[in-house]
C-alpha cells in the first residue's frame, strides 16, 4: 500500500541520556524515535507482529516506548493531566520507578472548601460544582489524585439530577478523593452509606419489609462482581440485608423561599459538616438471608465481605483499571494477574495501581496510543498545556457535546471508554473546544514546537506533521497540535 | 440509486490500498486474536447490490431505564393490580383513557389517545424474550442486538443499515438525534453513522476553514482508532454540508416546546431530537433509520409523579412530531416505535416505585399502522418465579414486521432467523 511522503523532520534528534539531563535534552530525547525516521511504519512489514496488530488504516504509530523517557511521558499522560516542562524534567531525572513511587505516595492536595456547599438543601447550581472541580484539576500539584477521583466517579457513579442535593454530590467527590488509593473494603462501606448514593440508588427509601432492589443489584452488577456472578435471588436477599440506611439528619432546618412570585417556601436541611448516612434498626430486615451461598443474619459489612470473598470482584475492578490505564482490550491472563495481586493485598488499591504501572503490559509497544482521552482529560490536558488559567468555564461548558459532564454521567454504568468516545458529534466538539480555548488565551502562547515534542512524543502522522510545517504561526500550530488525533490519545 | 458522495468515495479510495490491512485482519482472526475495529477493510463488504428500495422511514424511541408497561397500557378491570400496587394502582386506573372495556392508556397520553382514535396506533402487548435478564445493560444489549444469546455485537439497525442501505454511502441514512455517541441499536462497523446532539450547534466553530483543516488532519490516521476518527470526521463534514442546505427549507409546523419541564430527565431533549428527525425527513436527506432516547424510566421510587411526567413528555413530543410530519405530507412514510429494555415489577416497593421487570407493551404509531391491540394480555395472577409478567410475543417478531413489512429489508438475514410476524401494518411491503 501507499504511504504518504515522509514528513520533513520538525526537530533535531538528540542522543538519549538517562540521568541528570537538562530540560532541553529531555524534550529532545522524547522525540528520538519517530519523526526523524518517519513517524509511522507500515504494518505490512510487521506481519510477524500480528498479536499487536492494531491498525485500521494499515499503518501504526511507531512506538517510542523502548526508551525510558517515552515510558515516563506515557505514564504521566495516563496518570495526570499533562505536565509542565519542569515536572517532566523532574520525572525524567527521577526515572520511571521513582516516578511511580512519587505518584502513589504523594499525599493528595485537597481542593479548597466550596462555600456553596452550606446552601440549604444543597440547592446551588451544578455549574458551580463542576467549575470548582475543574479549577482544581487545572491547578493541582497532585493531578494523579484527580485522575483517580475521576475514575471512581465514573465507577461508583451518581448523578446530580436524581440526587437532587449538590452538597451531597460535593461530599461524594471529597470522599472518593480521600479513599481513592486506600482499600476497597472500607471504600465499599463508604459507597453504600454515601448520602448521594443513598439517594441515587434508592437505598435511603428501602425497608427490610418491602425492599428496593436498586442499590443491591448495581452494587453487585456494576460496582463489584459483574453480571452473571450472582442470582436474582441474591439481589433480593441482599436488598433485604442492606435495608435500613437513611440520609444523615441535618444540623438545622432552614425555611427558604423557593418561588418568590408565588411566595412558596420550603424547609430545607443545612449541614455544618460532612457525614455519612445513618442506620435505622427499625427499617432493617430482622430475619436470616441466604446470600451468595451462605445462610444467616447479615448486616451491611457482612454483605460487603461476602462480595469481597468472590473472585469476580477483583477481576471486575482489575479489568476496569486496565481498560482505563493500560489498554482497551486487556488479555484475560493480564487481568487475572492484576486481580490476584489485588486480592492477595486484601484489596489495597495502591498495590493494584503499582502492579498496573510496573507491569510490562503498561510499557509494551502494543499499549502505545491504545487509549483515548476522555473529554475531561482531553480538555484539562489541553488547558494545562496552554498554560491557561482562565479556561475553567469553557471546560465546564464544553463537556456535554463530547459526552462527559461532571456529576452527570449518562447512566449508572458511568461513562463509556475509548472507542465509544468517537462519533460525528464528539469529534466536532473536540475541535470546537480547541478553537474556543485558543480564543480565550490572550497574549503569548508557550512554544508549539516544544508541545509537539513534549505532549505528542514527536511521533506524528504524516498529516499532522505536514499541517504543523505549513502552519503560518504559533496559534495555528497549537490548533493543529491540540486538534490532532495524536493529542486525543494517551 | 443516489449519487455517491463523501464518505463513500473516501472508503472506496482507501480500499484500493487496504488489501494488506484486510489480510492482516483475516490472519489475526485465524490466529485466534480478537478482531480489531477495521472499518475501512470491513466496509469492503458493505457494497450492497440490492438494498431496500422504498422510501419508508423508521423512528425508534428508546424509553431508557425500563418503562412501566402496566402504567402505560393500564389493565382497567383486574382487581389483582390493586393488591400488587396499593399505592400506585388507584389513580392510574381511575384516570386512564379507556381504549376498550379492559385497557386504557396512561392519562398523560392524551395526544397518543387522539391518534388511536384516528386509527394510527397499534399496541403490541406482552413483548419480551425467554429467560429475561433484569440487568439494564444486559437487557439493553439484547434489545439492541436482537440476540438474547449475547453473541451478536452489532445493533439490529446497524446491520440493517449495512445490509440494506449502505451502498448509498450516504452519511445521513442512519442518524442518532439528540445523542453524543452511537446508540447500540445503530452500531455496526460496516455502516456510516451520523450522530447529532443539537442541530443548532452542530458544525465547526470557525466555519469552512476549520472544516478543511480538520479534514486534512484526519486522513489515513494511524493506529487502532485511526479509521474511526477518519470516518467520524468525514461523516461530520458530509452531514454539515447536507444540513447547511436543508436547514433553509424546513419550518416546523408543530409546537415542540417542552411544557412538562422535566427536571430529572431533561438531559434527554426528546422533543428537540424529534424535531431534528422531522427536519431530516422533510428536507429529503435520504434518512431511513432514526434513533432517539428519553431516559428516566428507572422508576424505583416516587413513581407516581415521575412516570406521569415522562408519559406526558413522551406524549407531547410524539404528538408534535406526528403533526409536523403530517403537515409536511410525510406521515404516510414514517413508522414510530417505542422500545424499552424491560417493564417493571407488578408489585410495588417501599419507595413508592417498582423494581426491574420483564414483559411490557410496545407502541407503534403512524399512518402505516393498523390500529388495535396485538399480542396477548399478560396475566397478573400467573407471574413467573421472579414475580414478573410472562412474555407472549418475542421482541424479534416486532422487528421482523418492521424490517420486512415497513422497510422492505431482508429481515431473516438481519435477524439471523425468522420470527412470527405481528401484523400491525396496514399494507406490509411484499418481500
Amino acid at each position: 500500500m501507499a504511504l504518504a511522503p515522509l514528513p520533513e523532520p520538525i526537530t533535531e534528534v538528540a542522543p538519549p541520556s538517562r540521568k541528570g539531563i537538562t530540560r532541553r535534552q529531555a524534550l529532545a530525547a522524547a522525540v528520538a524515535t519517530g519523526v526523524g525516521v518517519g513517524a509511522v511504519r507500515l504494518l505490512g512489514g510487521a506481519m510477524q507482529n500480528i498479536t499487536r496488530s492494531k491498525t485500521s488504516s494499515g499503518i501504526d504509530w511507531v512506538s517510542p516506548l523502548s526508551r525510558e523517557a517515552a515510558q515516563i511521558m506515557q505514564l504521566l499522560r495516563r496518570t495526570s493531566f499533562g505536565y509542565t516542562p519542569a515536572q517532566l524534567e523532574a520525572a525524567l531525572s527521577d526515572g520511571y520507578g521513582k516516578t511511580v513511587d512519587r505518584l502513589l505516595e504523594t499525599k493528595p492536595v485537597e481542593p479548597p472548601v466550596l462555600a456553596a456547599a452550606s446552601t440549604p438543601g444543597g440547592r446551588f447550581g451544578v455549574a458551580e460544582l463542576q467549575q470548582w472541580w475543574i479549577d482544581h484539576m487545572l491547578t493541582t500539584t497532585t493531578p494523579f489524585a484527580e485522575r483517580m477521583t475521576l475514575f471512581w466517579h465514573g465507577h461508583f457513579t451518581s448523578d446530580y439530577r436524581k440526587t437532587g442535593n449538590n452538597t451531597f454530590m460535593y461530599w461524594q467527590n471529597l470522599t472518593w478523593r480521600r479513599m481513592a488509593l486506600t482499600n476497597l473494603r472500607p471504600m465499599l462501606l463508604e459507597v453504600t452509606t454515601d448520602p448521594a448514593m443513598l439517594r441515587y440508588l434508592d437505598l435511603a427509601t428501602s425497608t427490610g419489609q418491602s425492599p428496593n432492589e436498586n442499590y443491591s443489584r448495581e452494587l453487585m452488577e456494576l460496582f463489584t462482581m459483574g453480571a452473571g456472578n450472582y442470582t436474582e435471588e441474591d439481589v433480593r436477599q441482599s436488598a433485604r440485608a442492606l435495608a435500613g440506611w437513611q440520609e444523615p439528619p441535618a444540623d438545622m432546618i432552614a425555611t427558604v423561599t423557593v418561588d418568590k412570585v408565588k411566595m412558596v417556601t420550603q424547609k430545607l436541611p443545612v449541614y455544618s459538616n460532612q457525614r455519612p448516612g445513618v442506620f435505622n434498626q427499625r427499617r432493617a430486615y430482622k430475619g436470616t438471608v441466604t446470600y451468595l451461598g451462605r445462610t444467616g443474619t447479615l448486616d451491611t459489612q457482612g454483605v460487603i465481605d461476602r462480595i469481597l470473598a468472590q473472585n469476580a470482584t477483583a477481576t471486575l475492578i482489575a479489568t476496569k483499571v486496565a481498560q482505563h490505564f493500560v489498554t482497551s482490550q486487556p488479555l484475560p491472563a493480564y487481568v487475572a494477574r492484576l486481580g490476584d495481586a489485588f486480592r492477595k493485598s486484601q484489596y489495597d488499591i495502591k498495590t493494584l495501581m503499582r502492579a498496573v504501572f510496573t507491569s510490562p503490559e503498561f510499557t509494551a509497544d502494543a499499549s502505545y496510543r491504545s487509549l483515548l482521552k476522555s473529554p475531561i482529560e482531553f480538555m484539562v490536558h489541553g488547558a494545562r498545556a496552554l498554560g491557561a488559567t482562565n479556561l475553567t468555564k469553557v471546560v465546564a461548558a464544553s463537556g456535554s457535546g463530547m459526552g462527559q459532564s461532571l456529576f452527570d454521567p449518562p447512566d449508572v454504568n458511568g461513562w463509556p471508554s475509548n472507542a465509544a468516545w468517537i462519533s460525528s458529534n464528539t469529534v466536532v466538539e473536540r475541535v470546537n473546544f480547541v478553537t474556543r480555548a485558543l480564543a480565550q488565551v490572550k497574549g503569548s502562547l508557550p512554544s508549539a514546537t516544544d508541545a509537539s515534542r513534549s505532549h505528542l512524543d514527536g511521533v506524528l502522522s504524516p498529516q499532522t506533521a505536514k499541517l504543523l510545517n505549513q502552519a503560518p504561526d504559533e496559534r495555528t500550530r497549537w490548533f493543529v497540535t491540540l486538534a490532532s488525533p495524536e493529542f486525543q490519545l494517551k | 440509486m443516489t449519487k455517491e458522495i463523501g464518505i463513500n468515495q473516501l472508503k472506496r479510495r482507501d480500499f484500493l490500498k487496504a488489501g494488506l490491512v484486510f489480510g492482516a485482519g483475516a490472519a489475526g482472526l485465524a490466529a485466534g486474536y480478537a478482531a480489531v475495529p477495521d472499518a475501512f477493510a470491513r466496509a469492503v463488504y458493505a457494497a450492497k447490490k440490492n438494498g431496500a428500495a422504498n422510501d419508508n422511514v423508521l423512528v425508534m424511541i428508546q424509553l431508557a431505564g425500563g418503562n412501566d408497561g402496566l402504567r402505560t397500557l393500564v389493565p382497567l378491570g383486574d382487581p389483582k393490580l390493586h393488591d400488587l400496587r396499593p399505592k400506585l394502582a388507584g389513580p392510574m386506573v381511575s384516570q386512564a383513557l379507556p381504549l376498550n372495556a379492559d385497557f386504557g392508556l396512561n392519562h398523560h397520553l392524551g395526544g397518543i389517545k387522539g391518534l388511536w382514535d384516528k386509527g394510527k396506533v397499534a399496541i403490541v402487548q406482552g413483548v419480551g424474550y425467554p429467560n429475561p435478564t433484569f440487568s439494564h445493560f444486559e437487557s439493553i444489549r439484547i434489545w439492541e442486538t436482537g440476540d438474547p444469546t449475547r453473541r451478536q455485537v452489532d445493533g439490529w439497525l446497524g446491520r440493517t443499515l449495512a445490509k440494506a442501505y449502505d451502498s448509498n454511502g450516504h452519511p445521513l441514512t442512519g442518524c442518532a438525534c439528540g445523542a453524543t455517541d452511537v446508540p447500540g441499536a445503530l452500531r455496526d462497523l460496516q455502516a456510516t453513522m451520523t450522530v447529532i446532539q443539537n442541530q443548532k450547534t452542530f458544525g465547526f466553530t470557525g466555519g469552512s476553514e476549520v472544516e478543511a483543516a480538520v479534514g486534512a488532519l484526519y486522513k489515513g490516521t494511524p493506529g487502532i482508532y485511526g479509521a474511526l476518527f477518519d470516518t467520524a470526521i468525514a461523516t461530520a463534514n458530509d452531514t454539515i454540508a447536507t444540513l447547511r442546505t436543508s436547514s433553509t427549507s424546513y419550518q416546523p409546523m408543530a409546537d415542540y416546546t417542552d411544557k412538562v419541564k422535566l427536571v430529572y430527565s431533561s438531559k434527554n431533549q426528546l422533543a428537540a431530537a424529534l424535531q431534528l428527525a422531522a427536519e431530516l425527513i422533510v428536507t429529503g436527506t435520504g434518512v431511513k433509520l432514526l434513533h432517539v432516547t428519553l431516559g428516566g424510566f428507572d422508576t424505583h421510587y416516587t413513581e407516581l409523579n415521575r412516570h406521569d411526567d415522562l408519559m406526558g413528555y413522551l406524549d407531547s413530543a410524539v404528538s408534535a412530531f406526528y403533526q409536523d410530519l403530517a403537515s409536511h405530507g410525510k406521515a404516510d412514510k414514517v413508522l414510530i416505535a417505542t422500545w424499552s429494555e424491560f417493564g417493571r415489577r407488578p408489585k410495588e416497593n417501599a419507595s413508592g416505585g417498582t423494581d426491574h421487570g420483564a414483559a411490557a407493551p410496545l407502541l407503534l404509531i403512524g399512518d402505516p399502522v393498523k390500529s388495535g391491540l396485538f399480542g396477548a394480555e399478560p396475566s397478573l395472577t400467573n407471574l413467573d418465579s421472579t414475580g414478573n409478567l410472562q412474555y407472549a410475543v418475542d421482541f424479534r417478531s416486532v422487528y421482523q414486521e418492521i424490517l420486512g413489512g415497513h422497510l422492505g429489508a431482508d429481515a431473516n438475514e438481519i435477524l439471523g432467523g425468522s420470527y412470527d410476524r405481528v401484523q400491525f401494518l396496514k399494507a406490509p411491503v411484499a418481500v
